[in-house]
């Protein structure tokens, strides 16, 4: 019975994460429309720059958000107005080659300037961990948990309160008619970029206690994040929260119980049956948003 | 140093390009084949800077038969990348010979290509057993087998480690967790089926895909099979993984990695006191008996000048000397590549054991594998990774982790 529990809490550890870094690829995905494959690489880009913050000047990583945010946010606006914008009304292909090449892009200048080692902060809390009822929670694990928790609400809030938030989710519905009804649809564009690479850049922040710093580091979390997204529903950050967790339990119990090789194929098939059955994903909003970026 | 990486590249590039000599020498070009972007840049990087030591230090004694040697790069980032950079050297760079690989997947991908053209590939790192058990006439390989590998890990567990914890071999249990590609399957069955040929009991087999982010499963897994030590088989960034989840979530056995991740120095690192008396089997590293290595220290002088750091990990002097090896039979040859002349002159190499920097002997078999290159238990011990056992080549005695 522990080892369940424990398993359950792995998963759910590890899907605060997942979440993270996906709620940032909703809002790119769900108001841009285009499908971002060099998102990986703006977690793997936000993880050096923690790390050399705390090489070259000591800052402790969780701190270092106060310049890496920002930072990232500006990275994403450019990222939008430099490459994203002139592409957006081509074809499904060309914007999938052109986030594709800037990715392998990324990466080798990563390379280039900053080697293949695989590199690590450590800190005092680097593999700390609680244990409660002989169930052992990784400290830095959980602190990213409880920030995505956290992020989310924030996320919420703004979003359904707030003129920029509501004229966000009426673009993620229907951007022809948010643009009929006096919505900028444009502004909000470079502004959701922005947002979006933050909260991505923020799941990077949080991993670097625990995860190394490498050039390919950010490779797998481009598909994860986009099942994630498509799973919890385009628009939905409760959804994607959500699903962020669901996948993080599908890894840990079907690496646990099943094989640890076989994971991804068991989170990859539960995607596509979800996809068969609910093409608007779990929690998506019905008609319109089921698409996945491809018009 | 990268920069130095690009300028070594670009030097090369030209005078292939160009084909003037400094010395207007005759040019005997070789490939060379290794991953230098991608996932595995770290250590395919590090592995081909020992080769070019080998080939600098060699041209300015005057080159082999006479020629000076140059190096045509080829990047084998993935094995399809291999394959199609293989196909590149050969029918571009017209080269009659490739030395690398590093990576198994990557030299099986790349060796096809040679051997269905009849030319010769030297593999001087990659472990896999299957590189020189497919019958390929032009294939030959330096280094030691993943089943060398599992021969030393299955010694040192029946030798050492049982007798140290008061078992018989036949009550030590042992548990694998290995990535899944070509590399870690490969040493995982190898060491599998030793060790139960040695009596030993295999409790679980765990693989995985390296490029992973949490581990977790496996140590649960591993957790719940409870073996006396867990034989790790890793990449660079699934071994700092493993270990650092391993601490977290309190696994018991201790870790015995199987080259790769657990030798290079951001494992030491990235775990710090923690890395302590971590086992690892693989290529000789530097903290070694000097007797049982000769050359080494010069090598070390040599990378330091070359590019101006220490070595980050063994793979550079496995490579560097692969590469003499090399040099030499292509001596032998008076400087031909031929398939015929190559088999004739490496068949007639014979160096016992502790007379090479690696202190690996040389004697290759009719598949072309060098079956007198072993590889050394190291352990870490205060940030640095110490040859244990066998007792000719260490420098201090293993200790169990608590």
């Amino acid at each position: 019975m522990d080892l369940y529990v424990q398993v359950l809490v792995s998963g759910l550890l590890l899907g605060g994460v997942y979440a993270l870094i996906s709620i940032g690829l909703n809002l790119i995905f769900g108001v841009v429309r285009i499908i971002n494959f060099a998102h990986g690489e703006m977690v793997m880009l936000s993880m050096y720059l923690t790390f050399w913050l705390n090489h070259l000047y000591g800052l402790d990583p969780y701190l270092s958000v106060i310049i890496v945010l920002p930072v990232m946010f500006v990275f994403g606006v450019m990222f939008q107005r430099l490459v994203v914008q002139p592409i957006l009304t081509t074809s499904a292909t060309m914007k999938i080659f052109t986030t594709v090449g800037i990715s392998l892009l990324l990466q080798n200048l990563a390379l280039i300037f900053w080697k293949g080692d695989f590199r690590t902060v450590r800190t005092s809390y680097s593999m700390s961990s609680l244990e409660v009822l002989d169930i052992i929670i990784s400290v830095p694990r959980l602190v990213a948990f409880g920030t995505a928790l956290l992020s989310i609400i924030i996320l919420y809030a703004f979003l359904k309160y707030t003129y920029v938030g509501k004229a966000l989710r009426a673009i993620v519905e229907d951007h022809s008619v948010a643009r009929l009804m006096g919505v900028g649809v444009e502004k909000h564009y470079w502004f959701a970029f922005g947002l979006g690479t933050m909260f991505t850049a923020l799941g990077g922040v949080l991993l670097v206690p625990f995860s190394s710093v490498y050039p390919t580091v950010g490779v797998p979390f481009t598909l994860l994040a986009f099942v994630v997204v498509v799973l919890g529903g385009l628009g939905s950050m409760s959804g994607t929260f959500l699903a962020g967790l669901f996948i993080g339990c599908v890894e840990s119990f079907g690496g646990t119980f099943v094989s640890p090789g076989l994971k991804e194929a068991i989170y990859f098939a539960i995607f596509i049956l979800v996809l068969l059955v609910r093409p608007q994903g779990l929690f998506g909003k019905g008609k319109g948003t089921e698409e996945v970026g491809l018009k | 140093m990268r920069k130095a990486l690009i300028l070594g590249l670009s030097i090369t590039l030209l005078l292939t390009t160009f084909g003037a000599g400094a010395f207007g020498a005759e040019k005997l070009e070789l490939g060379a084949l290794y991953p230098i972007s991608g996932g595995l840049a770290l250590l395919g990087e590090e592995s081909w800077r020992g080769a070019e030591i080998a080939r600098l230090v060699r041209n300015e004694a005057g080159g082999v038969a006479g020629k000076e040697i140059v190096f045509a790069q080829g990047d084998a980032s993935t094995p399809s990348a291999a394959r199609s950079e293989a196909e590149r050297l050969v029918e571009q760079k017209k080269v009659a010979a490739i030395l690398g690989t590093y990576s198994s997947s990557r030299c099986m991908a790349a060796s096809e290509v040679t051997a269905r053209k009849g030319i010769v590939y030297f593999e001087l790192g990659a472990i896999a057993n299957s590189i020189t058990t497919r019958g390929y006439k032009t294939m030959w390989r330096t280094n030691p087998t993943a089943a060398d590998f599992s021969k030393a890990q299955v010694g040192f567990i029946t030798d050492w480690y049982a007798p140290k914890l008061g078992k018989k071999p036949a009550e030590m249990r042992v548990s694998i967790a290995h990535e899944d590609s070509d590399y870690g399957t490969s040493v995982a069955d190898s060491f599998s089926n030793l060790a139960k040929a040695a009596g030993i009991q295999v409790v679980s087999v765990e693989p995985y895909a390296a490029n992973t982010n949490d581990l977790s499963s496996v140590i649960f897994r591993l957790r719940k099979a409870d073996p006396d030590i867990v034989v790790a088989v890793s990449y660079a960034n699934d071994a700092i993984l493993l270990a650092r989840q391993a601490y977290e979530l309190k696994l018991k056995a201790p870790l015995m990695g199987t080259g790769g991740g657990h030798s290079i120095q951001s494992f030491a690192d990235a775990l710090g006191k923690e890395a302590d008396g971590v086992l690892n089997v693989d290529f000789t590293q530097y903290e070694v008996n000097e007797q049982f290595t000769p050359g080494l220290k010069e090598f070390l002088a040599l990378y330091k000048k070359t590019f101006n750091e220490d070595p980050r990990s063994g793979h550079s002097l496995a490579n560097f000397m692969g590469a003499n090896v090399v040099f030499d039979i292509i001596e032998k040859t008076g400087g031909s590549l031929d398939p015929e002349k190559i088999r004739e002159a490496a068949m007639a190499v014979d160096i016992a054991p502790g007379n090479t920097p690696t202190g690996w002997g040389v004697k290759f078999e009719e598949n072309g594998q060098n079956v007198m290159a072993t590889p050394l238990v190291t352990q870490w011990r205060d940030g640095k990774l110490v040859t244990v056992w066998p007792e000719s080549a260490s420098v201090m005695a293993p200790i169990i982790r608590e």
